[in-house]
């Protein structure tokens, strides 16, 4: 239980702009309902979380974490890149703000000088999204095949043992090592085990969340995730783009937080998205890029609620084109969830005064 | 050196002619035919370190095999041989790397113009700079001066990864950093002050003048200060990095978007024209752009500045917990040399506390690699051909020290403390090297043990001593040779040096 403590940071990258009034949506507001005659939740059909707002049905999987205090939920939130672009809206909230070196989980990695451990950093994928540029010891990788050494060096490993016995400088650090190689080996050779009753989705989104899991549990010094869920870019048909990712979400979320049992209490989940969407539908039943879009987190000492400020759709609240006010700083969230673990991260905690308001 | 730059290109070009008809006719496997290994003959280390071993590893990325009996033979003693390799080093311009640069020039772009270097794709160059300090660090026989490379790299570094420090740090890499690393220390730094990736990296170029409710940026005159120069505890306050703002107001960088992209500009209507107190010393008015002079010439000078650095350099190449007496006397001889980097050096290696006179015999091999050094040691211990590609800098990016990526202004850290938890990344290159499944890598083992005159051979050479017993029963338990090999690699005796 080495590592236990003092937990994990998993961020869910929703890629392609999700629309936050589809994911939570305001369905007290009379403005949505006006603009969104087709596309708008109806009061009826959604998850009450409050007065105002409700779930999308097609997350109603996350209604007990809610209901438990396990779930956050910021709407109105974003950032200031105001280019509506993917690409530029994407590396500024990975980079954690416009003019920052490395990614905001590198940051952190590297403020965290203590306890690093062997497998601090893992992203599920092909490659490592910039939130984890400058990550010591970050690593991309879709199974943990691709992490131990593999069945042909096994011979290695008592070598290594024999060798480094003893060494003062790097006898722990060894031991460490091969330790966690061992465990991957043995993860590898057995057969995916989760806790009773959690049900994770056959998707990719499931499937990497499942591997997180197994990480964390495992007490392999895991301090930060990566799982994206790419395809929100809701052109058109938004309803068709969202739901079944809606449903991947909530099915992948829900058997985490169970998957994970009480090591949860040490694992924050982040869910955000580089922009939300045009309030007003397009011709073809879908929304164009907006503004601000919806973050949630998951975990234990999450405040639980609805949370931040929300600035109405009225005429006169809406940005631009008639895209919803970025209200709440998803930098102030991030810090609220770093502040957690314990970690000052350069130019993403300092003079971020309403990060208390999401802790 | 009698090469002219169009004799190089010429030579780049037809290479890749050929490489690109042997692709096409099936027969290229990874590699250009100038990149292949010369052949080398058999190669025997010294069963006991002695002083050259230890110099030729504290100021080297590694050795590669004959590298102690040719600087051996050079000279009658160890002691004498070391002495005469330091000065051959000190005077980098006048060894012979052609080789080197050949595979660095091959890298399309690293040595155009700044404007034009941003007609590169940034993820490319960001690649490319990385893949550039790997092959420098592998093939380059000035290696001294590439580990002096490295060090002012962290000493001034900067992201890449920020803004535009991509385009501008393949700049800076050369025209500050390569250019100045064995000279004069103030001549480093005001290079670096008004380098556009510095001024990028460290938000220089958004320094203007107090107006209004806007206040200077104090971001470069606070590192100036902390890192680059006097260091934390040199006794400068807050009110003198606010003056040093002041002093740097004006100076900008042309934005990307438009002509003369990415050259430094002043705008004196940007500029604090007034009087500023520095350390102590009155700045006059009136002095516009002379003010950067005036105030890195007294930050150059300062004693704190000497001890810094003195400190820093004496972590590198003696210990991570410096001796007093040989940080003093490079401080002295910092001082002395009015900042000459090679003076400053060479008083380095004379200190006793370098060479381990003090104990009667060369220090043991006590200092961590860190990531960039131990892979960078692997590859020319074994001889490798490599590109110096994707794959390595991948492994380099697990390990926690991609070249040009640390993103804070410190640079990354020279303590073995930061660098420990890198063992499992260590493990899994010595293991992929030795399989030869590193793509754009290849290690002959057979003939590198044939050369070592046997695998003990080769374990003298990687550890820069006979095994131990210990060493002898752990290796030579395992069955398969590839693996002894990798466990070598892996082994804690060649984590250090």
């Amino acid at each position: 239980m080495k590592h236990a403590e003092p937990g994990t940071v998993v961020v869910v990258f929703l890629r392609g702009g999700a629309d936050g009034l589809t994911l939570v949506p305001p369905v007290g507001d009379d403005d949505y309902h006006r603009e969104r005659p087709h596309l708008a939740v109806t009061p009826g059909a959604a998850v009450r979380l409050d007065g105002l707002f409700g779930l999308h049905p097609a997350l109603r999987g996350l209604e007990p974490l809610y209901a438990e205090g396990l779930l956050t939920v910021v709407p109105a939130c974003g950032s200031d890149d105001d280019t509506r672009s993917h690409f530029e809206a994407q590396d500024l909230m990975e980079q954690g703000g416009r003019n920052e070196a490395g990614g905001f989980l590198g940051r952190f990695l590297r403020a965290r000088r203590e306890g690093g451990g062997p497998l601090p950093a893992v992203a599920i994928g092909a490659s490592l999204p910039l939130s984890l540029l400058g990550a010591p010891g970050a690593v991309a990788l879709r199974s943990i095949d691709e992490l131990s050494l593999g069945q042909s060096q096994r011979p290695l490993v008592p070598a290594l043992r024999d060798l480094y016995a003893g060494d003062s400088l790097l006898g722990e650090s060894a031991e460490e090592a091969l330790g966690a190689l061992q465990t991957l080996e043995r993860l590898q050779a057995e057969p995916r085990r989760v806790a009773s009753g959690v049900a994770y989705a056959d998707d990719d989104f499931s499937t990497g969340l499942s591997l997180v899991a197994r990480l964390i549990k495992e007490d392999l010094g895991l301090r930060a995730a990566c799982v994206d869920l790419p395809g929100w870019d809701s052109h058109a048909l938004q309803a068709q783009v969202m739901e079944p990712l809606m449903r991947s979400l909530s099915t992948g979320l829900l058997a985490f937080a169970r998957d994970l049992g009480p090591r949860l209490g040490h694992t924050s989940v982040v869910v955000l998205t580089e922009f939300g969407r045009r309030l007003g539908e397009n011709s073809a039943l879908g929304t164009d890029h907006g503004r601000g879009s919806v973050m949630l987190l998951v975990g234990g000492g999450t405040r639980g609620g609805v949370q931040g400020v929300w600035p109405g759709l009225g005429p006169s609240a809406l940005e631009g084109p008639g895209d919803v006010t970025v209200a709440n700083d998803f930098r102030d969230v991030l810090a609220s969830v770093f502040s957690r673990h314990r970690a000052s991260v350069p130019g993403l905690l300092e003079a971020r005064p309403r990060a208390a308001a999401f802790g | 050196m009698t090469r002219s730059r169009r004799e190089f290109l010429a030579t780049g070009a037809t290479a890749g002619v050929a490489a690109a008809a042997l692709t096409a006719t099936g027969c290229r496997r990874g590699l250009p035919p100038f990149f292949e290994a010369s052949p080398a003959g058999p190669f025997r280390s010294p069963n006991t370190p002695d002083v050259l071993t230890h110099v030729l590893r504290r100021c080297t990325f590694g050795l590669r095999p004959g590298d102690h009996e040719a600087a051996r033979s050079a000279a009658g003693s160890p002691r004498a041989a070391a002495q005469a390799w330091i000065e051959e080093q000190l005077a980098p311009e006048r060894i012979d790397d052609t080789d080197a640069q050949r595979r660095v020039r091959a890298i399309q772009g690293l040595d155009w113009p700044l404007g034009e270097l941003y007609e590169l794709k940034k993820d490319v160059l960001r690649h490319d700079l990385a893949k550039a300090a790997l092959l420098r660090a592998v093939y380059s026989r000035r290696q001294l001066y590439e580990v002096m490379v490295e060090f002012w790299t962290d000493h001034f570094n900067i992201d890449i990864s920020k803004g535009e420090c991509a385009w501008l740090k393949a700049a800076d890499d050369r025209d500050v950093i390569r250019r100045h690393a064995l000279g004069r220390f103030s001549d480093l730094l005001r290079a670096s002050a008004t380098s556009p990736a510095m001024l990028t990296y460290l938000d220089g170029r958004e320094n203007r003048r107090a107006n209004g409710a806007f206040r200077p940026n104090e971001n470069y005159a606070r590192e100036l200060l902390e890192l680059h120069t006097l260091g934390v505890h040199g006794g400068y306050t807050q009110r003198d990095v606010m003056e040093v703002a002041r002093s740097f107001t004006g100076w900008t960088v042309r934005p990307r978007g438009g002509f003369r992209k990415g050259v430094v500009e002043f705008h004196p209507e940007a500029h604090d024209d007034g009087a500023k107190l520095v350390l102590g010393r009155l700045i006059h008015a009136g002095r516009g752009e002379g003010d950067v002079d005036e105030v890195l010439a007294l930050v150059a000078a300062h004693p704190s500045t000497a001890a810094h650095l003195a400190t820093k350099l004496c972590r590198r190449f003696i210990s991570d917990d410096p001796p007093a007496s040989a940080v003093a006397a490079v401080a002295e001889a910092f001082t002395r040399s009015s900042g000459d980097i090679s003076a400053t050096s060479r008083a380095l290696f004379a200190t006793p506390e370098f060479l381990g006179q003090a104990a009667g015999e060369p220090p043991v091999p006590s200092k961590l690699k860190r990531p960039f050094h131990y892979v960078a040691s692997a590859l020319r211990a074994t001889d490798a051909v490599t590109d110096g590609g994707a794959p390595l800098i991948a492994y380099l990016a697990a390990m926690g020290q991609a070249p040009f990526a640390f993103p804070t202004p410190d640079g990354y850290a020279q303590e073995a403390g930061a660098w420990r938890d890198t063992l499992l990344w260590r493990f899994k290159l010595a293991a992929a090297l030795a399989e030869g499944t590193v793509g754009g890598t290849r290690i002959d083992r057979d003939a590198l043990v044939a050369r070592a005159r046997g695998e003990r051979g080769l374990m003298t050479h990687l550890f820069g001593r006979s095994p131990t017993a210990t060493e002898l029963d752990s290796i030579e338990a395992v069955a398969d040779r590839s693996h002894r090999l990798a466990v070598a690699l892996a082994a804690p005796a060649f984590q250090r040096f």
